[in-house]
């Protein structure tokens, strides 16, 4: 049995981990969404490429690839499109015969950002109806739309009847509140099947983003209450915080080996291994975040320490494909 | 966690199932079904050890210089996983699993020649004498007294909690040998013969009827210095590998997905709130397999266990209690039952009402109770985890 990342998986890791180290440290991260140069600095290393299936000219990286990145991206808590536009919309344009053509090379360089929108009728070539709340959408060329008809159609974001107006997310992301009036779209060419494995890997991102933060924000706490004294002494060395630190690192590790076990699944059984992790994960995740925060006390609280606006993020990332509750109502059914 | 085996490791599965399909009898399977106590009681156990023995995989998780088949981790976690899911009884681990790696790690040339052998075929039963009525989680303030007379040691003291000393022939002790020095440092390690003069052994009768643990009182009890284990004040470093080989040694996983799953059979179609339950259950049994195999495939690579061994202990006690809790549940009042003979599987035992897994639902449910205690309480196993995991 072998569950460990290959050579160029650990180079591709350490990669991104240098990148975002030399970027982003506790006092920065999370403090909004990463400048489009750092984006496309990702882009020009060939990390989007990489991830990218080979019908939209990249390399079709597969479930580890897309677990290792997003799990790195986690870590720095940085905010980015990289599951929606890169992972979903990258794999539904790849499926989708001319829109990878079109749509890749952009992509892959990070000059363009894609968002996932889910509603609006679709007919004779037009959209119209609305789809709410659509993450990244602000910043998006072009929207990937997975229509109320069954289907799904791209349309870009200038074209005319396309309206949007700025939502800021609670992790300090930038949505579009998204309406269609006669906007002109193109159908894809893309089977239910299909989408819904492009959905599965997106998932699988936001579940490795999740276990990346968990892990930071445990590091975090891990610091503090050492650093931190009360009665003389550091709060660390009391048992209340040791157990509850000692629980948060079997949730971490839980939360990893979900993880894991969703990127090593095969094709046939991903679909059911990233729900479980799902069910798993999320709840854990937030729950982490949560007993983190209370690890740092009334600093936890403020937008000052890293751990608040990580927990803003992990709202965020545990309910932006329906939460864990979801998750496991999909697994009884 | 199938698709990630190699080929020979799904050929090697294969014949532990095919083995398993013909070795277990319908009885084997009957016995460790209604079993409810945490091993399988000495008729079942003999039975399938003598089994294993023949086949030459009894002591599978030995390396092959002990006389182990020489399997990699993977592979013992195969078997191990394959015997949870065909059934099969969980034999006593205080001789194959304790006190044997003890044996052939730290055991003089004769101890393994006498004591080796006796144990795979059987003729050794052993118990653990570790904890003392005072000496619970602080387990190196023990005061069983072992003071020396030419070459015997006269050993005196309460031993407490013993699992199934009342089919052993043999104890392996933890006895303070020196009085005058640090606590760890004055305990060494003795293998004492229950037949000998002055050892006492008295039931501890569980909450749930079943007569698992015992007292063992030693009163002036002669043990041959030759049968000490190591060096006088190794004891307690002993014990240390001890616990660490048990945590190491075998995966909790396996099983507690295996009774889910019977539960789940037995139980008929759980709905509501009791599912969820059951989904979580086995979420959180899912994640801890591979947290489990993530340790095995390392140490398998050359790496020494990382620090998340250490969690797979509090975890799966968690697990486990869930589960013998939703199954009470589950049986609604055919849960609740404690029939008064013992053992349940005997042949003169009226069938069970409902279902095995029905019968004995509640005192697997009372007797789990232990998990979260033995080996170490939960509260225990966090303080490890906060010093050697996270350096607190």
């Amino acid at each position: 049995m072998n569950i460990a990342p290959s050579d160029e998986q650990v180079m591709v890791r350490d990669m991104v981990r240098r990148f975002l180290a030399d970027r982003y440290d506790a006092t920065s991260m999370a403090n909004g969404p990463m400048p489009a140069k750092d984006w496309r600095a990702l882009g020009e290393l060939g990390l989007f490429a990489l991830l990218l299936p080979e019908s939209a000219g990249g390399m079709g990286g597969g479930a580890m690839e897309v677990m290792i990145v997003a799990e790195e991206l986690g870590r720095a808590l940085a905010i980015t499109p990289l599951a929606d536009s890169v992972v979903l919309c990258g794999q539904v344009i790849a499926r989708s015969g001319d829109a990878g053509a079109r749509w890749g090379e952009p992509l892959a360089q990070g000059d363009a950002v894609l968002a996932f929108a889910r509603g609006g009728r679709e007919e004779a070539g037009v959209l119209s109806g609305a789809s709410g709340i659509v993450p990244g959408g602000m910043a998006a060329s072009a929207f990937v739309v997975a229509l109320e008809t069954g289907g799904a159609a791209l349309v870009e974001a200038d074209a005319s009847g396309v309206a949007r107006s700025a939502v800021r997310m609670v992790d300090g992301s930038i949505a579009a509140d998204l309406r269609f009036d006669g906007a002109r779209c193109v159908p894809l060419d893309i089977a239910e099947a299909d989408l819904s494995v492009a959905v599965t890997m997106a998932e699988l991102a936001i579940v490795a983003e999740l276990v990346g933060a968990m892990g930071t924000l445990l590091d975090l706490a891990i610091d503090y209450v050492r650093q931190r004294k009360q009665f003389g002494k550091p709060i660390g060395s009391f048992q209340a915080i040791q157990h509850r630190c000692a629980r948060l690192y079997t949730v971490l590790e839980q939360s990893r080996s979900m993880m894991l076990r969703a990127a090593l699944a095969g094709d046939d059984a991903r679909g059911r291994a990233v729900t479980e992790a799902k069910a798993y994960v999320l709840d854990a995740a937030l729950r982490l975040a949560e007993d983190v925060v209370q690890l740092h006390g009334g600093m936890g609280v403020t937008d000052e320490l890293a751990v608040g606006r990580g927990l803003r993020r992990v709202l965020l990332l545990s309910r932006l494909y329906g939460g864990g509750a979801a998750a496991r109502m999909a697994l009884a059914a | 966690m199938d698709l990630a085996l190699t080929d020979a490791e799904r050929a090697f599965r294969g014949e532990v199932r095919a083995f398993l399909a013909d070795a277990l009898s319908p009885e084997l399977r009957r016995g460790a079904a209604l079993t409810s106590g945490v091993f399988a009681e000495p008729d079942i156990a003999r039975a399938w050890q003598a089994i294993l023995e023949a086949k030459g995989w009894l002591v599978y998780h030995w390396p092959a210089a002990a006389g182990g088949p020489g399997w990699t981790r993977i592979q013992r976690w195969i078997f191990e996983k394959e015997c949870a899911e065909a059934g099969a009884p969980v034999l006593p681990g205080m001789g194959l699993k304790l006190v044997g790696p003890v044996l052939y790690t730290f055991g003089s040339d004769a101890q393994r020649a006498e004591y080796l052998p006796a144990l795979r075929s059987g003729e050794h039963v052993w118990a653990q004498g570790f904890s003392e009525p005072g000496s619970g989680s602080d387990l190196a303030s023990l005061r069983t007294r072992a003071v020396r007379a030419d070459d015997d040691y006269i050993v005196s003291g309460h031993k407490i909690w013993t699992t199934q000393a009342q089919f052993a022939n043999r104890l392996f002790a933890l006895v303070r040998t020196d009085p005058d020095v640090k606590p760890q440092q004055g305990i060494s390690f003795l293998l004492i013969d229950m037949a000998a003069p002055g050892v006492t052994v008295r039931p501890i009768l569980s909450a749930s009827g079943d007569h698992e643990l015992n007292e063992v009182f030693l009163d002036e009890v002669r043990v041959p210095v030759a049968n000490r284990v190591g060096e006088e004040g190794q004891g307690w470093s002993i014990a240390k590998f001890l616990l660490e080989n048990e945590r190491g040694g075998s995966s909790f996983a396996p099983q507690l997905l295996a009774d889910l799953r019977r539960l789940a059979e037995a139980a008929g179609p759980l709905v509501g709130e009791r599912a969820d339950r059951a989904l979580r259950l086995r979420l959180e049994a899912q994640a801890l397999e591979m947290t489990e195999l993530r340790t095995l495939i390392e140490i398998d690579a050359g790496a020494a266990p990382d620090p998340r061994s250490l969690t797979t202990k509090l975890i799966a006690s968690k697990i486990r209690q869930g589960i013998e809790t939703l199954a009470v549940d589950a049986f609604g009042l055919a849960g609740l039952q404690l029939p008064l003979e013992r053992p349940f599987y005997g042949s003169d035992v009226p069938p069970p009402i409902h279902s095995a897994e029905a019968q004995v639902a509640a005192a697997r449910y009372l007797n789990a109770r232990a998990w979260s205690i033995f080996g170490g309480t939960s509260e225990i196993q966090l303080s490890i985890i906060a010093k050697a995991a996270l350096g607190l």
